[in-house]
């Protein structure tokens, strides 16, 4: 029998066990009507054979002498003698096979062939009141001095061994209805009550949101040690989950780190390199003191090399300033972005397309620290994928209805499928891989925004919507 | 008193003393064919009282199943006397006298019926040519002679004519024979039938007279010729002729459905002579 597997297993299990008691009770029912008829069967047969006995006994001369007179009187006797209207019908004939008389001769009339009852008659060795007939008609020789005289045929009443059998068959059917009823319940009580502690694990797990969380300790099952390893190992997975989480979270905060420590280099050049114009301009300052519009020029020259110097650094300090989550994107962190990237892209000898469509005057509704470090790591990831003299490109638009949307390109070789999964899926990351583009989805993902990867002409494109109503939410004090 | 006259006396006491502790031996015996209600205990018993009364000595009733039997014991002297039918009287009637015959509505004459089943459709015997017939007794006048001598009469015997007949040894039985559908037909005492009509109707009611006979003698009390002179005889002879007088007698008779007890002389039985000629002839 298959059950639906939606059915709960506290359901199943009862009704599993209640149709095993039931086809227990059937099978030992039927052994049981089965002995019953072989007990009824020994009965009848016992009956039958004292009755042939006895009127081989007191047939046996008459039948001898043909004496119809006194066969048909001694049947009549021990027809209206009998107990229990046991038999109901005796017939006897000769050795010849011709009636001598009957019980009652106008069913068996005199001389008629006794042969015409031997078509349903059973001998007492085969013998069965098994059925539903009520009577049964059964034959033996007349045997008298050790000699066969003729035959004698007996119709027997078993109505009530087949009303027996009936009364029998209902109480068992009862019996075991019952039986199997208190059973099924008690099997139900039982398997509910074995597996109601996953039963609670199962609704713990269902109301829990967000990452798992370990049961409380009164759910654990004692003395169960199956139960017991179950809820332990839960628990300890939940613990384990919530580690891993937390060290993804202490990854990434490491990686916005390593996004700067990869541009150091190129930003200390970025600050090194005018120096020594700065230094040249001071010198000449120093030597044409007296004439000022030297002077003047120079320290235009140092001005100039002062400020960019100082928006490098203000930019470095932007990106490691975390009250910054707050305030929304401007036009200037896109700059600063770009300035960042830019010593990158220069050593790289790369070029860079940058396309930036902003409403002037208008605020962004998405916030700035995620939304540079977003950038700042697709860009720093499209550099590495373009290598030497490659190109990428940052293509930044705003919607009507406030949603930002930014395409960062490449035309290296195509983003590698660990790196799309790190990208677009939860999935663990693989070891040895970086987590920026991990970073990436979970700032995405944070701002419910979207992710797009799309290759086209041998350029690879990364876009990711980042939409209005989130920073509102954002916004909010938490 | 001496010592022979002690001895003497004390020897007549044995005698005297000896039947107080023995059972009362039966002083009269009388034997009884199935002729009649033979399964009836209670009309013998009543019967066999009413004469122990009238006798004033035990009474003993000796019965057998067939009639030969019965006349047998008669012939060897082991009854004093017995109920026999005319047949076997008039077989031995150089030996045998009648004491008395009952008297039957007033008469003492009887029928022989010829019975078929309820539903059998025979109204002569003629109509019963190879069926099956119960006889009462070979020796029977009622129960075989009269079927048999009017078969004789056209020429055939029982055996050829029925396909087969048995015998029952009572006419009870042979009504019982028919009824029950033992056999198709039966040759029965009128009176035995008759009186079954008012005690047993339902036995009755399974069978339907087709042929009646004409009057013959009723069976006879009858007893050795040459034991009438003996006082044991002649007093059981008196005591059937006068079983009507006493309270006893009628009661007994009454429920025998008979009137009363007569003397007869052999001419009561001219008729049955002539049915055994007829089938002596054949």
């Amino acid at each position: 029998m298959m059950l639906p597997f939606s059915t709960s297993l506290s359901i199943r299990v009862p009704l599993i066990a209640a149709s095993l008691m039931v086809l227990v009770g059937v099978v030992a029912s039927r052994q049981v009507l089965e002995t019953l008829t072989e007990v009824q069967d020994e009965r009848v047969r016992e009956i039958a054979e004292l009755h042939f006995k006895a009127l081989s006994v007191a047939l046996g001369p008459f039948v001898l002498r043909e004496d119809i007179w006194e066969v048909y009187d001694t049947l009549d006797r021990a027809t209206q003698g009998a107990e229990g209207n046991r038999l109901i019908f005796t017939v006897v004939s000769d050795e010849t096979g011709q009636v001598l008389a009957a019980t009652d001769p106008r069913r068996a009339p005199l001389d008629s062939p006794v042969a015409a009852f031997f078509v349903n008659a059973k001998t007492l060795d085969d013998l069965s009141v098994a059925g539903q007939a009520s009577q049964i008609l059964l034959r033996a020789p007349l045997i008298f001095q050790g000699r066969r005289v003729g035959e004698i045929v007996s119709e027997l009443n078993i109505s009530d061994l087949v009303q027996e059998r009936r009364r029998a068959t209902r109480l068992l059917l009862l019996g075991n209805a019952l039986a199997t009823g208190i059973l099924a319940i008690l099997g139900y009580l039982a398997t509910r009550r074995m597996l109601s502690p996953i039963t609670r694990l199962a609704k713990h797990m269902e109301e829990t949101t967000g990452s798992p969380e370990a049961t409380p300790i009164s759910y654990v099952p004692r003395g169960d040690t199956e139960l017991t390893r179950l809820f332990e190992t839960y628990n300890n997975m939940t613990t384990a989950i919530e580690h891993k989480a937390e060290a993804e979270r202490r990854l990434a905060e490491r990686e916005r780190f390593v996004s700067l420590g990869r541009l150091s280099s190129s930003l200390a050049h970025e600050i090194n390199n005018p120096l020594g114009g700065l230094l040249n301009a001071a010198d000449t300052i120093k030597e044409y003191a007296e004439r000022p519009d030297v002077v003047r020029s120079s320290a235009d020259l140092l001005t100039r090399g002062l400020r960019h110097m100082k928006d490098v650094t203000r930019a470095i300090l932007d990106e490691n300033r975390m009250d910054r989550s707050a305030t929304p994107l401007t036009a200037e962190d896109l700059d600063d972005v770009k300035l960042l990237i830019y010593p990158e892209i220069r050593w790289r000898v790369q070029r860079l397309s940058w396309t930036v469509r902003l409403s002037p005057g208008k605020e962004r509704e998405v916030p700035a620290a995620p939304t540079r470090q977003i950038l700042l790591n697709l860009l720093l990831n499209a550099s590495t994928a373009a290598g030497e003299g490659g190109e990428i490109g940052l293509s930044f638009s705003e919607a009507e209805d406030g949603t930002v949307s930014l395409i960062v390109s490449d035309n290296g070789p195509g983003i590698s499928e660990s790196a799309r999964r790190r990208l677009l899926s939860s999935e663990p990351v693989a070891p040895g891989g970086g987590v920026g583009l991990r970073l990436v989805r979970d700032l995405v993902k944070g701002l419910s925004g979207s992710i797009f990867v799309d290759r086209e002409d041998g350029e690879t494109r990364i876009r990711v919507d980042l939409p209005a109503a989130t920073y509102g939410r954002r916004c909010e004090p938490c | 008193m001496n010592r022979r006259q002690f001895l003497g006396c004390a020897s007549t006491s044995i005698l005297y003393c000896k039947p107080l502790v023995a059972e009362e031996p039966v002083a009269f015996r009388l034997g009884l064919t199935p002729v009649f209600l033979d399964n009836d205990a209670i009309v013998l018993k009543h019967f066999q009282s009413a004469l122990e009364s009238i006798l004033g000595a035990a009474v003993g009733f000796e019965q057998r199943r067939t009639y030969e039997e019965v006349t047998g014991l008669l012939l060897s002297g082991s009854v004093d006397a017995a109920w026999l039918c005319g047949y076997p009287f008039l077989q031995h009637a150089d030996v045998l006298s009648i004491l008395a015959v009952p008297l039957w509505n007033g008469r003492p004459l009887y029928q022989s019926y010829l019975i078929v089943g309820r539903d059998d459709a025979a109204s002569a015997l003629s109509d019963l040519e190879g069926a099956t017939h119960a006889f009462s007794d070979p020796d029977s006048n009622s129960g075989y002679l009269v079927t048999a001598s009017e078969l004789a009469r056209i020429g055939r015997s029982p055996e050829t004519f029925f396909r087969r007949g048995i015998f029952t040894y009572g006419h009870r039985n042979v009504v019982r024979a028919v009824a029950d559908g033992l056999v198709r037909s039966g040759s029965v005492d009128g009176y035995v039938w008759e009186a079954l009509t008012t005690r047993e109707p339902q036995l009755t009611k399974g069978t339907r007279v087709i042929w009646k006979s004409e009057w013959m003698g009723f069976p006879p009390f009858c007893a050795r010729s040459d034991r009438l002179r003996e006082a044991t005889v002649e007093r059981l002879g008196n005591a059937l002729r006068g079983i009507g007088n006493s309270d006893r007698g009628r009661n007994a008779l009454d429920l025998l459905t008979l009137d009363g007890m007569a003397p007869a002389s052999p001419g009561l039985f001219d008729g049955i002579a002539k049915r055994m000629a007829e089938i002596e002839a054949l």
